[in-house]
């Protein structure tokens, strides 16, 4: 499908040959950074610099201060998505009509409009990524089949693959875009909420007074029977808007749960590329190398496997506590660390046999027999087999990280408070479940559950895809027609 | 053969003409599998040489070495199995045996390149055969994208498949049996080697398949003056492939000849016995004539002869003399030295006492190196 008739061209000399599409491409992508670029540059600030900093020799640090600076001002341009522009928060005057609201909309309106145009924005990004990968297939990959097609069209086809994508796209989104989600902001209401004030509309002296948000917390908690109680999609009487209600802090949830999300991902991410890589580098060399090399990471494994990994990573993150490296994002460094030295044994196990398994077959002999490199070797001819296993066990351990996470959470550990994490909110509300505070357990106990469901149905789909063999009806077919072509 | 010198050091420096024009030679090589109970000596002292354009023959039953040998020469011994210090294999002047993994990466594929029995595990069923192809292109070849995949049909049509040019982007499981021996030729093709060892490539095959591809070796061997050795426990795909045959049994070679001479005066008992139980050259008989008993487990440095057991012509001393390689015809004519025999009947113009005492002088020279050798291991 290349227009190139120079099959040798490498990719960049495809691009400038034809660059239309490419620019095209760029183009879009530029434009949506450009309304975004705000928050691309609040979000590079957001990491934990200071941490990092200090750890470095003065003349980088005075470099990263500059640089600090830099991305302060950016982080100060305007974004279109930003709650400035569409904003939820003001006050409802007597006579009905809304102050300080994006529009003159009521709150819950003006909050829904942002949170519609955000996620319709994560799924441009999404489709654009869609629409880059298929200007590339078309019109700048040498090749013009590949095997990835087949698995995209596979994982196109599997609906529970697709539900569960759904989902991870909707949590990605929810962590990525938190400080612009929320109908307030984690700084304003729940670190720092005598930091900030709002204006309201103070209706005994009928007129517009200003009060900290820790006062008006107060008087918006969630306590369930018989207390006060600011449940799912409802205004507090400082006419704030509660999509989730509130905790019984009367600090907002739905802030709270965007900003565990991101939390939640993070460590989730941190510590299975952690597990993950190392799961795999040690399946392929002891399935390529056996022996010793085998011996030592089964007793390593095993010694790991012995210690019991919730009360591990406990005593570790209490001894841990204190020092810098249990400060870094709010201890969430620490936790991914500590979930991924501990949990690569299971995933290292799930993947060894399917790659024992593999080490045996022929084409394995075949690749040593043309002097292939055994990094190579393991790499392609082995390291597909294992793969799917992987994202499998990876998926489902992300589930169980979340989990985990969220537990230590619950125990009053892991995150360091008043950082928002989901399994505190459920810790929270644990004695308001029966009560109308109910939504202050059971919203975030949902969302982990659907959450972990969708990693496992992406983690089956993406196996499916995988796995050739995993497309049975048209592997029969292609099969007899070869064997009728070949006769 | 110059089997009268384990070191092959020294042997190099009196190079016999045939050290010379030898692509490989291999000699006292001897592989052993350390296992629990016992060390199995599944190649035991085996010596042959395959010159520039010349198909070897490996003959012999399950069990007998063959494969390991391949693998031997291949480099692809793994862990529990050892090479024993005394083994020596020369390909193209070079010394194989103690070469670093890293080395004999370098001489696999580009020197000597492997086709295995089961054409369909050999490649990999989630790459196109084209893919795989290219793989070894560009680790020997240096080729890549366009190139590589036009060097990758050009390829296949030299090893008779139809319309290569939409079959090397299918996959495997897209080809039929015969088709994918003939991709995994294409394969080892690819690296340009000079010795192809072909292990068992027929057996996974029908019989019409089995001849086209025979014919294909004849072929390619002819057009990139290929040597071959070729295992098979076929007596039928021997006569029409090689050269010459080396007749192997428990680990040891027991008689080796060119091909026409080995099938018109085979030697060695075992070989005539082999010889004998081909379906085809026994018209008329009711039953087909076998071998009695099994091929036994070589796990000691033999004393003996490893045939004895089922050997119809054994005599007193095979049960205590390991017999040697010798000329069939000691001191006669030149295609008598061609043919040798591990078998006590020979040399068949001497006396059988001669005879004896020939092959037990021989085994201390030679055998006393390889007893030390397999004594070290243990």
């Amino acid at each position: 499908m290349s227009v190139v008739d120079d099959e040798d061209a490498t990719l960049r000399e495809r691009l400038t040959d034809e660059p239309g599409p490419a620019l095209r491409v760029f183009a879009v992508v530029a434009a949506l950074v450009a309304v975004e670029f705000g928050a691309l540059a609040n979000l590079v600030m957001s990491l934990p610099w200071d941490a990092v900093g200090t750890a470095l020799p003065g003349f980088v640090q005075g470099v990263a201060a500059t640089l600090a600076g830099v991305g302060d001002a950016l982080a100060g341009l305007p974004t279109l998505l930003s709650r400035s522009v569409i904003d939820n928060a003001g006050y409802q005057l007597p006579s009905g009509e809304w102050e300080g609201t994006f529009m003159g909309l009521s709150p819950a309106i003006a909050w829904a409009i942002r949170v519609v145009l955000i996620y319709a924005y994560g799924f441009v990004w999404l489709l654009v990524g869609w629409w880059s990968y298929l200007v590339y297939r078309d019109n700048y990959r040498h090749a013009n089949w590949a095997p990835v097609d087949d698995m995209v069209g596979r994982f196109r086809n599997h609906s529970w693959g697709l539900f569960g994508l759904a989902i991870i796209f909707a949590f990605v989104v929810l962590a990525v875009f938190a400080p612009a989600l929320g109908p307030t902001t984690v700084d304003a209401n729940i670190a720092d909420p005598y930091l900030h004030s709002i204006e309201f509309y103070n209706e005994e002296t009928g007129s517009v007074e200003e009060m900290y948000v820790g006062d008006a917390n107060g008087d918006s908690q969630s306590r369930g029977q018989g207390g006060e109680n600011v449940g799912p999609l409802s205004y507090d009487q400082y006419d704030r808007f509660h999509p989730f209600g509130t905790l019984p802090s009367g600090k907002d949830l739905f802030t709270f749960m965007a900003a565990g999300a991101r939390v939640s991902l993070f460590i989730g991410v941190a510590s299975l590329a952690l597990a993950g890589g190392a799961a795999v580098v040690f399946a392929l060399a002891t399935a390529y190398y056996k022996g010793l090399v085998d011996l030592g990471i089964v007793i390593t494994s095993d010694s790991i496997q012995a210690m019991p990994q919730l009360l591990v990573i406990m005593l570790a993150s209490f001894v841990l506590s204190g020092t810098w490296l249990a400060n870094l994002y709010n201890g969430g460094v620490v936790l991914a660390l500590l979930f991924g030295l501990t949990g690569w044994p299971g995933l290292w196990r799930a993947v060894r046999g399917p790659a024992l398994q593999v080490s045996e077959r022929e084409w394995i002999d075949a690749a040593k027999s043309f002097g292939q490199r055994p990094s190579v070797t393991m790499r392609k001819h082995m390291l597909p087999y294992v793969v799917g296993y992987l994202l499998i066990y990876a998926s489902l351990t992300l589930g169980g990280v979340i989990i985990g996470v969220a537990g230590l959470s619950f125990l009053g550990l892991g995150i360091n408070a008043p950082t928002p994490e989901w399994g505190r909110a459920v810790s929270a509300g644990q004695p308001y479940v029966a009560t109308p505070s109910w939504h202050i357990s059971l919203l975030p106990g949902i969302l982990i559950v659907i959450v972990v469901t969708g990693f496992n149905a992406l983690g089956d789909g993406i196996r499916d895809a995988i796995d050739p063999q995993s497309d049975v009806d048209t592997g029969q077919q292609d099969q007899s027609a070869a064997a009728g072509g070949g006769a | 053969m110059a089997a009268d010198s384990s070191r092959p050091d020294a042997d190099a420096g009196t190079a016999t003409e045939a050290a010379d024009d030898r692509l490989l030679e291999v000699e006292n090589l001897q592989t052993v599998f350390h296992t629990e109970r016992e060390t199995i000596r599944a190649v035991d002292g085996i010596s042959f040489g395959i010159a520039e354009g010349e198909t070897l023959g490996l003959v012999g039953e399950s069990g007998s070495g063959k494969s390991v040998t391949a693998r031997s020469i291949m480099g692809l011994v793994d862990s529990p199995g050892e090479l024993l210090p005394d083994s020596s294999i020369r390909f193209d002047g070079r010394e194989l045996t103690g070469l670093s993994e890293k080395q004999y990466e370098r001489v696999r594929g580009g020197g000597v390149a492997m086709v295995f029995q089961d054409p369909l595990s050999t490649l990999n069923p989630v790459y196109t055969v084209g893919n795989q192809i290219e793989e070894a292109l560009s680790l020997h070849r240096g080729l890549s994208g366009m190139d590589a995949t036009e060097k990758a049909i050009e390829l296949l049509e030299d090893v008779g498949i139809p319309d290569a040019a939409r079959r090397v982007s299918e996959y495997p499981h897209e080809f039929s049996g015969g088709m994918r021996q003939r991709a995994v030729i294409a394969m080892a093709l690819a690296c340009d080697p000079d010795l192809l060892i072909c292990d068992e490539p027929t057996t996974a095959l029908d019989v019409t398949i089995q001849a086209q591809i025979l014919e294909l070796l004849a072929e390619l061997q002819e057009e990139h003056g290929l040597a071959i050795l070729f295992i098979t426990h076929d007596m039928g795909v021997i006569a029409e492939v090689c050269d010459r045959v080396a007749v192997m049994y428990a680990g040891e070679v027991v008689e080796q000849a060119p091909v026409v001479e080995l099938f018109e005066n085979p030697r060695h008992p075992y070989t005539r016995g082999l010889l004998r139980s081909i379906p085809s050259t026994q018209r008329g008989a009711d039953r087909l004539e076998t071998i009695e008993g099994e091929v036994p487990t070589p796990n000691a440095p033999a004393t003996d002869c490893r045939f004895a057991p089922r050997c119809p012509e054994a005599f007193d001393a095979c049960r205590e003399v390991h017999p040697e390689p010798v000329p069939v015809a000691a001191e006669t004519a030149d295609e008598g030295a061609d043919h040798s025999a591990a078998c006590l009947l020979y040399p068949e113009n001497e006396t059988r006492g001669q005879a004896v005492e020939r092959h037990t002088s021989e085994g201390e020279t030679t055998g006393a190196g390889a007893a030390d050798s397999g004594g070290d291991a243990r």
